[in-house]
């Protein structure tokens, strides 16, 4: 019995080491070369003083070498982070220095922004390259010679020169953190939501159980490893010895290429933001393509309008639609499957009730509990699938992870989701709004707090108010309203927040005002702002 | 034509400022200039700006790869009518 995620990969490794576990195209790494390259990437991180519970970073798209990295770093006895290559580096820097990332792990055309990144995260002394590279070109590195405080860099050849035997586990347990998953924060910096081996695990179970997962399963989400959607595609495909299969970045852009290549690639099972299958249901021609083979289609991250789908399940009448919710800091925690043949939704479908071994419950304003149709209140959760806290923030997990106000009887963790809720008729939980200035938009998290906090770091705004505009296709675009001392052009706040934020927490509309209206109590008038 | 898709990319979906300023020949696709978002975006600017649909199977790399790969597909689905609106623009 697995009680650590690496242990899913050993096991599948045994069972079945000739299967397929990563696809990239006509290219695969079976399970047995898998986990042979993850036991190598394990001993270099060794070999780079990294010890057990050390936290490693990721930086790299998702790829077959990121998820010999994630299993590298695992086996190491480390905590991974991601670290999406496309973020600013200050956004990068400031994830490394608050979790203290000293060692990287890179693919080829990474290493030299890995490098690039040392100066200012003056602890990092190694970056570790990972493979395979398969056509991933090496980026042009810096010209100059190496200086006496760059980190070492460990070339993929040196890697395949370490023995592929495994590294002994020690002594790890399930309660150790097996990675760290950076979401915008409302006060200005991201904050990392600690997930232990046994809080995944308790999702990666659920999960396989609840898709019914087999070896003929190929497995695809195109969310990047920053993103914990991936948690499904990387580790419940190896609880049930599937396959993952890696949509290439331009093909997941281009919906009738990405309808093409889950026809040809076989995908039985995809799960993704509603964003993504919208895209696929209006431009993706789905008629032109034989998806009989896709069997299961799961949705999560932001509410899936309606009309889209739909439009979605009349194209794929033979598949299961499942809604998935959880905020990162509880996995998915619950869940509603679609009813089949359903037609003509209006709204937007529930959220569903509890996953196997958690429990969702709501409490209303006065303290009640949410028991009938009609209650309105937060929505709360516990289990063992719960994060362990926020990285370095204990202030902040203390308000997060509360005391059961139903358990009076022992202290025990519940985590309070800020999102408001409702019961329909047949006892499923909907999602009604937030509590808070937090807003998706793709799936991701958004804090105003944080585009705001950005804003002000102009030294021409004097005040910013970031509000969110509903929009079909994105979830939300973000709409700025600021007040400037002397000139400031619209180009020059973007240029200034694509510095710091990445793209999606960007901006969409920015709009300049002489001074920002108030609210008889002297806060900025959020409401009389959002109605113009 | 191309001032118009190049103002419109350099403007609207350049996030690298180190981009800039945006060749015609740059390889939007390769350098992430276009990512599935900024695509979407630029795919209904295009159809607003020159009075074109582009078809689901037009949405294609070869199509986007550069603002004058962008503007030859174009002109290949309705020249006189995108080169008045370019001319206007």
């Amino acid at each position: 019995m697995a009680y650590l995620l690496q242990q899913l990969l050993t096991d599948s490794a045994a069972r079945a080491p000739e299967r397929p576990a990563v696809a990239v195209g006509e290219r695969s790494l079976s399970y047995h070369e898998l986990d042979r390259l993850s036991n190598q990437v394990a001993r270099a991180l060794v070999a780079q003083g990294v010890a057990p519970g050390d936290r490693v970073g990721i930086l790299a798209p998702k790829s077959a070498a990121a998820v010999v990295a994630v299993y590298g770093a695992l086996k190491a006895g480390a905590c991974y982070v991601p670290l999406d290559p496309k973020s600013p580096a200050p956004r990068l820097t400031a994830i490394m220095a608050d979790s203290g990332i000293a060692v990287v792990l890179a693919d080829q055309a990474t290493a030299g922004q890995a490098v690039g990144l040392a100066d200012s995260v003056p602890q990092l002394r190694a970056v570790v390259v990972t493979g395979p590279h398969w056509g991933r070109a090496a980026a042009a590195g810096p010209e100059s010679e190496p200086g006496p405080r760059d980190p070492v860099v460990v070339p993929w050849d040196a890697v395949l020169a370490e023995p592929d035997e495994a590294v002994a586990d020690g002594q790890a347990i399930d309660a150790d953190l097996a990675y760290i998953l950076y979401t915008s924060g409302s006060t200005g910096t991201p904050k990392g939501v600690m997930i232990s081996h046994r809080a995944s695990l308790t999702f990666v179970e659920w999960a396989a159980s609840c898709t019914g997962l087999t070896e003929q399963d190929r497995v695809c989400s195109p969310a990047p490893l920053h993103f914990d959607l991936s948690v499904f595609d990387v580790f419940a495909s190896c609880q049930a010895t599937a396959c993952m299969a890696v949509v290439p970045e331009m093909t997941a852009m281009f919906p009738a290429r990405l309808a093409q290549w889950i026809e040809r690639d076989r995908i039985s099972v995809w799960y993704s933001v509603p964003s993504v299958l919208t895209m696929l249901v209006t431009y993706g021609n789905l008629r032109g393509f034989d998806l009989s083979g896709l069997r299961t289609i799961i949705f999560a991250g932001e509410v899936f309008p309606a009309k889209h789908l739909n439009g979605l399940m009349a194209e794929l009448p033979h598949a299961r639609f499942l809604n998935w919710y959880g905020p990162t800091e509880t996995n998915v925690c619950t869940w509603y499957e679609v009813p089949a043949g359903t037609t003509g939704l209006t709204a937007p479908v529930p959220i569903g009730r509890a996953c196997a071994n958690t429990d969702a419950f709501a409490v209303t304003d006065a303290g009640g509990r949410v028991s009938k149709p009609g209650d309105e209140g937060e929505l709360y959760v516990r289990g063992s699938g719960l994060m362990r806290g926020y990285w370095g923030d204990p202030a902040k997990t203390g308000r997060m992870l509360v005391g059961n106000p139903f358990q009076s009887a022992h202290d025990e963790l519940a985590y309070r989701t800020g999102d408001l809720v409702t019961l329909d008729d047949e006892g499923n939980f909907v999602f009604l709004g937030r509590r808070d200035g937090m807003v998706k938009t793709r799936g991701y998290r958004v804090e105003l707090g944080e585009v705001e906090t950005a804003l002000y770091g102009h030294p021409a705004v004097r005040e910013a108010v970031v509000l969110p505009v509903p929009d079909e296709l994105l979830g939300s675009r973000l709409r700025a309203f600021i007040s400037a001392e002397g000139e400031l052009t619209r180009e020059e706040v973007l240029d200034h927040c694509r510095r710091r934020l990445p793209a999606y927490m960007v901006p969409d509309v920015v709009e300049f005002c002489a001074a920002l209206p108030r609210t008889s109590t002297g806060k900025i008038d959020r409401a009389l702002l959002a109605g113009t | 034509m191309e001032a118009v898709i190049n103002d419109y990319i350099s403007r609207e979906l350049v996030q690298d400022a180190s981009l800039l300023p945006l060749e015609n020949t740059t390889q939007l696709l390769e350098t992430g200039i276009l990512d599935s978002l900024s695509l979407l975006r630029l795919v209904i600017f295009v159809q607003e700006q020159f009075g074109i649909v582009v078809d689901d199977l037009d949405l294609v790399p070869e199509h986007f790869a550069s603002v004058d790969d962008i503007c030859s597909y174009l002109r290949s689905v309705s020249g006189g009518k995108a080169g008045q609106a370019s001319a206007r623009g």
